[in-house]
């Protein structure tokens, strides 16, 4: 048996006493041409199939590049959107089958944090009622609770309680991403998506805004779906990584596993491809010939073969399933058949 | 690598007036870039690193001016030269390559139309020889059956094809200086990396120096020779680049580069820079970055010299002194 990894990483991968699993999702968008004999001439295939599991109070994210289907992943947990297949189950039950107060429930349960705090706060508002927003929507408080769990909020975030009366356009890129958490915990959430919550901050701005997450997700169990395009910062921040390509996982393992020992050719190249933390550092290169290819028509077998620098013959015709390499360490690729 | 100085900027001052009051954007900055010498520019939005290079640039935009200071381009100072004069020497001299490369050509062109168009510029050459000049170009950026591809619309190339291009664009007049303003922010990671290697091979063939304006030491320590670090307003530490990763002198630098996860090693707490970036408008007495700095003391309230912590490493701060 090879290094058996932690016991945390083996239960991800069983779902046992995962917060939210999700089965099998697919998300596929019919593309349409012309007007008056509207026809459908095919699908783009944003999320095809993937499973995940997420554990409560830890950190899953999912890397890869734009286009491959993290955030439309995102949205269907946000209940932005409807998988076309496949099931999503929050405390073991499917969201399908959901009653009305379970819904009410699981929206209150899941929040978000997007990248680019200059537009997901409404700049007429003040930031006491951007934070109580989700508050009075989901609960039924008094006027004195509801300022006093702002205030709370704020404090818990590295605000002042005065800044409670003040605008968005007063604040710097750092503080208005702390509003948008201190919003996001409001109504008391077990699950945060956080769409590159910081890519869009300052850089001496990053480390607080990381540290604080952390520190939020062990005060409050939180966990976390962090979708990044920073690997170094997925590594520091997280439990589980799957890698996505096209609409699939193709690789999935703890971050000091994947990072130490990719397999997939994918994470290989997009590690060579991350910038060295040194001058004298010198990466394998790996680079990558052409780009993405479009979703609207995926090349055959892996969808990965026509950049892979190990392509063989059967890449092109069979379909690698995601398979286990090592004990919570699994990869999509015939070249670990 | 050579001493032959291409460009010197000496107490560089850009400031801007507005209706509240003066913005030092630039506030007396000094460098110097040799021949294919890669400097790289650091520092967090507000830092002036942009309008640096709009100074060099000579397009600073309005309410702002060159107040001070001489920008010395192979011997000639830049601010004394007129409108069409700046003009001629952006576009055969100093050349910025653009934020997004796979936006900045024209739609309704072909690939051939839009690099005659620049070559014309160069070279009194009839049509043909001019074409014959773009196919080489666009084999020097190593696009693969270049005659061919002279008759393509931007469209009809692929995105890393089209990036290749607006870099064959850019070396059409053979440029000493490229001005790269955060190049590569807009693009996924395995592109970013085809981008760098892209500029780096142009600039192994033109020679060119090249500026990288970035907030991202990663590409410092993957493109360039040396480094400055602004923060609002000023050079506040510069050196060779592998000596300040090794010995950053400078609090605001050796913070900053704490702060930035690394991809191989684990750390359970990233040091992190406490407070908010300053605003220009409202700058503190002395040295801008003591509000924020774990070592400040009395001393802090003066603005520090610049101090020389080693050979061609500069810093200000008065620890070094």
């Amino acid at each position: 048996m090879a290094a058996v990894a932690s016991p945390t990483a083996a239960e991800a991968v069983n779902g046992d006493g995962a917060l939210v699993r999700l089965e099998g999702i697919r998300r596929h968008f019919p593309v349409y041409r012309g007007n008056l004999l509207r026809r459908r001439t095919g699908t783009v295939k944003a999320v095809d199939g993937i499973s995940i599991n997420i554990m409560p109070g830890q950190t899953y994210s999912l890397v890869g590049e734009s286009g491959c289907g993290k955030t439309t992943t995102s949205r269907m947990l946000l209940m932005a959107d409807e998988p076309t297949d496949g099931s999503i189950y929050f405390d073991s039950r499917p969201m399908a089958q959901f009653s009305g107060a379970e819904r009410r429930n699981f929206r209150a349960s899941v929040q978000a944090v997007f990248q680019d705090p200059w537009s997901s706060l409404n700049p007429r508002m003040r930031v006491d009622q951007i934070i109580s927003e989700p508050l009075i929507t989901h609960q039924r408080l008094s006027r004195s609770a509801v300022r006093s769990q702002v205030q709370e909020l704020l404090q818990v975030v590295g605000l002042h309680p005065f800044h409670a009366e003040r605008y968005p356009h007063e604040f710097s890129g750092g503080q208005r991403q702390r509003i948008a958490i201190a919003r996001a915990l409001s109504t008391r959430p077990k699950l945060i998506v956080l769409d590159e919550p910081v890519s869009a901050l300052d850089v001496s701005i990053r480390a607080q805004i990381l540290n604080l997450l952390k520190e939020l997700q062990s005060s409050y169990e939180l966990s976390y779906l962090l979708i990044a395009h920073n690997l170094a910062t997925v590594r520091y921040m997280s439990h589980m990584v799957g890698v996505m390509y096209l609409g699939k996982i193709v690789e999935e393992a703890p971050p000091i596993e994947l990072f130490t020992d990719p397999q997939h050719p994918y994470t290989k190249a997009l590690i060579s491809a991350s910038l060295p933390a040194h001058p004298r550092q010198q990466r394998e290169e790996i680079v990558l010939t052409g780009e993405v290819p479009s979703p609207l028509n995926p090349p055959g077998g892996c969808a990965f073969h026509p950049r892979c620098p190990f392509v063989m013959e059967r890449c092109s015709t069979d379909l690698p399933v995601l398979r286990e390499y090592r004990p919570g360490h699994a990869t999509a690729c015939h070249l670990y058949d | 690598m050579t001493n032959d100085v291409i460009l010197r900027v000496e107490d560089l001052q850009t400031h801007f007036f507005t209706r509240t009051g003066i913005v030092k954007a630039v506030d007396g900055i000094s460098f110097e870039l040799g021949r294919g010498e890669t400097l790289g520019i650091v520092g967090e939005s507000g830092s002036g690193k942009s309008m640096t290079a709009w100074s060099i640039l000579g397009m600073v935009p309005h309410p702002g001016r060159i107040v001070g200071g001489t920008i010395d381009y192979l011997g000639e100072n830049l601010l004394e030269k007129s409108r069409g004069e700046m003009r001629e020497i952006r576009g055969s001299g100093i050349c910025m390559v653009m934020q997004d490369p796979l936006t900045s050509l024209n739609p309704v062109f072909t690939v051939g139309d839009q690099l005659v168009e620049t070559l014309k510029l160069e070279y009194e050459e009839p049509k043909r020889s001019l074409r014959r000049r773009a196919a080489e170009l666009l084999a020097n950026v190593r696009i693969p059956a270049p005659e061919d591809r002279l008759a393509n619309f931007p469209h009809q190339m692929s995105g890393g094809m089209r990036q290749r291009v607006v870099g064959a664009i850019s070396i059409a007049r053979a440029p000493n200086l490229l001005i790269a303003d955060e190049p590569t922010t807009s693009l996924d990671a395995t592109i970013q990396l085809q981008y760098l290697r892209l500029l780096k091979d142009i600039q192994e063939q033109t020679g060119a120096a090249i500026i990288f304006i970035t907030h991202d030491f990663g590409i410092v320590a993957r493109m360039c020779d040396r480094v400055a670090v602004m923060y609002a307003g000023r050079i506040v530490e510069q050196s060779d680049v592998e000596d300040m990763f090794d010995h950053p002198a400078h609090p605001y630098t050796e913070a900053l580069l704490q702060s930035v996860p690394d991809l191989d090693t684990d750390v359970d707490t990233l040091p992190s820079i406490e407070g908010q970036p300053p605003s220009l408008d409202a700058l503190p007495e002395g040295c801008s970055f003591a509000p924020r700095c774990p070592h400040a003391w009395e001393r802090c309230q003066e603005y520090p010299d610049e101090f020389t912590v080693a050979p061609r490493h500069t810093s200000r701060c008065w620890r070094s002194e």
